[in-house]
């Protein structure tokens, strides 16, 4: 049996997956990202290989595709793919219905239409700031003295929504400070830092000219409370995948890697 | 490829705007006279004993004091254009030529006089502002070519007693058609399906024609053009895609390095300080004065978003599909400074008709004159690069 594998090293998170001849995914990893991308993709990729009964590492994997924006700095990778092109194959591979993807990363959101057969018809990226990504949400989450998973779940309890107006991370963080100190309830808050980062999901998917059939990617995917608010204000349902979002480039890696290592 | 014998040479060249060229045409006495767009005929700075120099900030880390004159929501190039004169970076011109163009730039190289920039040491240094047309009607034209007349011709006569004679206008524009020639030769060679050169090298020896004095940077271009017509290109082209690249402000190689190692050749250039246009030759026709015919060239080839008649602002997308064909690119890069004026708008409708109507496949840009980070940036050129690809493959099957 040959092994496929991508590694899709993130700005916050490092992820690895390995798939078999028939891309059936065979083993996957999460984890943190340290400072330099190539101990960070090391790691994963190693981590990731142990699981995988008949290999012992790297060098036994037929052909590997680094991803994310450590992609060029996978020494094991034979080459790199954009992370806009393997988010769209890895949701395509997982629900071949998807027409498009909201990626919620740890440094930029994309909207990305997909094409039928899952390569990238068409996409729009946020690439100046911070706000409305997933280091927007960990800032806000420390506002709250709160874990991700913790102030993830919170807005759901929450009656209103508080608006927030600034955009920027920094300006946003004050602004929630001050919300604090005022004593308004966390809970509305909280649902008002959502509704912002839907709402600059909202823009990106427009954007790329997403419709409807659209699946959310990233680590900020399993967020429910933002899941709601993109929902609300895109008036659709997201697609539930049947494989952890955040998992989505790397798998999209892991693809092409089969496809290309297949021919080779 | 083998490197270009001169490309680190023209590297060097562009990291000051005071460098050995300029410092060596100075010495010889010529006077160096700034300029910041195609609205000011570059010909006309080039009359004997002057040479043109196209304004750049290169390595301008900080802004500050130039914000605190213009605001912070204002073109960071007219930003750092002020900031390093503030610096005393430009203190070697003897003239600033100004357009009301953009109305940023005019209000930074207004601060020059404001604040008494250069002057102090140099007491005969004088900036000069006249208009530029909205539009290609007739009585446009004219009033273009009296202010040229008056506020660049007469005010360096009168100033530095420059010879501005219909003889010295022929004599600069002969000159001018020299270096244009081979500089539009060099350009050429980006047409082939495999060329010996890349859109980045073009760049910097598009660069170094603006931001030298001609005379001095000539031999040097003519020696590349004959490297150039025996240079041998890799057996395969390293790139998966070919783009025209369009937009505003631009004089920074390292931007369209990005792109080229992204995986797309950047074929040809369609921005201010790019060579499409600007490398033409400037024809007179019969019965013109070597200024009308300046006038009418530099109104003729302009493509600049500031224009508001139809048929500008119809012809500038088909001109992007004409070098689009012409180039055999795949797609279209538009970039633009952020609070830019003019193309914050033509970006947005560009990328529209350019994809609708011309079916060009286009990508926009929004970017800082300093671009310190580049991660997000490499991620779009290479998705866009990825998709150009899947285009490709498509169309052949």
């Amino acid at each position: 049996m040959r092994y496929y594998a991508g590694c899709d090293v993130g700005s916050t998170y490092t992820k690895a997956v390995i798939v078999d001849e028939t891309g059936a995914i065979c083993a996957s990893i999460i984890r943190r990202s340290k400072i330099n991308a190539e101990v960070s993709s090391r790691l994963a990729m190693e981590a990731c290989v142990e699981q995988v009964e008949g290999l012992s590492s790297t060098e036994d994997l037929a052909y590997i595709v680094g991803t994310g924006y450590g992609r060029n700095r996978v020494p094991f990778a034979h080459e790199n793919v954009s992370e806009i092109s393997c988010h769209a194959m890895g949701v395509h591979v997982t629900d071949p219905t998807v027409k498009a993807v909201i990626d919620i990363g740890g440094q930029d959101v994309k909207g990305i239409a997909v094409a039928p057969d899952g390569t990238v018809k068409n996409f729009a990226m946020n690439d100046k700031c911070a706000a409305g990504t997933g280091r927007f949400y960990e800032a806000m989450a420390r506002s709250f003295e709160m874990t991700l998973e913790e102030f993830s779940s919170l807005s759901l309890r929450a009656k209103n929504a508080i608006p927030i107006t600034a955009q920027c991370t920094v300006f946003a963080e004050s602004e929630v400070i001050a919300l604090v100190g005022e004593g308004k309830a966390p809970e509305e808050i909280a649902a008002g830092i959502q509704m912002a980062l839907a709402k600059r999901c909202f823009v990106m998917a427009k954007k790329a000219g997403a419709i409807d059939h659209i699946a959310l990617t990233g680590g900020c995917a399993k967020n429910e409370g933002l899941k709601k608010a993109i929902e609300k204000v895109l008036k659709i349902r997201m697609i539930s995948l049947g494989v952890d979002p955040q998992l989505m480039g790397a798998l999209g890696a892991a693809e092409f890697a089969r496809k290309k290592g297949g021919k080779a | 490829m083998r490197d270009l014998k001169h490309r680190v040479f023209f590297e060097r060249l562009l990291d000051d705007p005071k460098n050995e060229l300029t410092e060596a045409a100075l010495a010889a006495g010529n006077l160096a006279l700034g300029y910041s767009c195609y609205f000011v005929p570059e010909v006309l700075l080039n009359l004997a004993g002057c040479f043109s120099l196209r304004l750049r900030a290169p390595g301008i880390a900080d802004t500050s004091i130039a914000t605190y004159y213009m605001s912070e929501k204002t073109c960071m190039y007219a930003r750092s254009i002020l900031e390093r004169a503030i610096e005393g970076g430009y203190n070697f011109l003897a003239a600033l030529i100004s357009t009301e163009t953009c109305g940023v730039m005019h209000r930074a190289h207004e601060h020059f006089e404001m604040l008494d920039l250069v002057k102090d040491v140099n007491d005969r240094f004088f900036v000069s502002h006249f208009d530029a047309p909205f539009v290609t009607k007739d009585y446009a034209l004219a009033h273009y070519e009296r202010q040229l007349k008056k506020h660049l011709l007469d005010r360096l006569a009168e100033t530095y007693g420059v010879d501005v004679s219909e003889e010295a206008l022929f004599a600069a524009i002969e000159k001018h058609n020299r270096l244009c020639g081979v500089v539009s030769e060099i350009g050429a060679f980006r047409k082939l399906p495999n060329p010996p050169i890349t859109g980045y090298e073009f760049h910097l020896i598009e660069l170094v024609s603006e931001c030298c004095p001609h005379d001095l940077i000539l031999p040097f271009l003519e020696e590349t053009l004959e490297e150039l017509k025996t240079r041998e290109p890799d057996d395969k082209p390293p790139y998966r895609a070919r783009v025209v690249l369009a937009g505003g402000e631009n004089d920074d190689p390292a931007f369209t390095k990005l792109i080229e190692d992204c995986g797309a050749f950047v074929a040809a250039d369609r921005y201010c300080f790019g060579s499409l246009p600007g490398r033409e030759p400037i024809e007179v026709r019969e019965g013109e004065t070597a200024l009308s015919a300046i006038a009418r060239h530099y109104i003729e080839t302009n493509q600049c978003p500031r224009f508001m008649n139809p048929e500008k602002v119809h012809g500038r997308k088909q001109y992007l599909r004409t070098l689009a064909d012409e180039y055999h690119a795949d797609g279209l890069i538009v970039q633009q400074m952020k609070f830019c004026e003019y193309w914050e708008y033509e970006r947005m409708y560009c990328q529209h008709v350019m994809e609708t109507e011309y079916g060009l496949p286009c990508m926009g840009v929004e970017k800082e004159y300093v671009i310190a980070s580049v991660g997000q940036l490499r991620t779009r050129f290479q998705a866009f690069v990825e998709a150009l690809e899947t285009k490709k493959l498509e169309r052949e099957g």
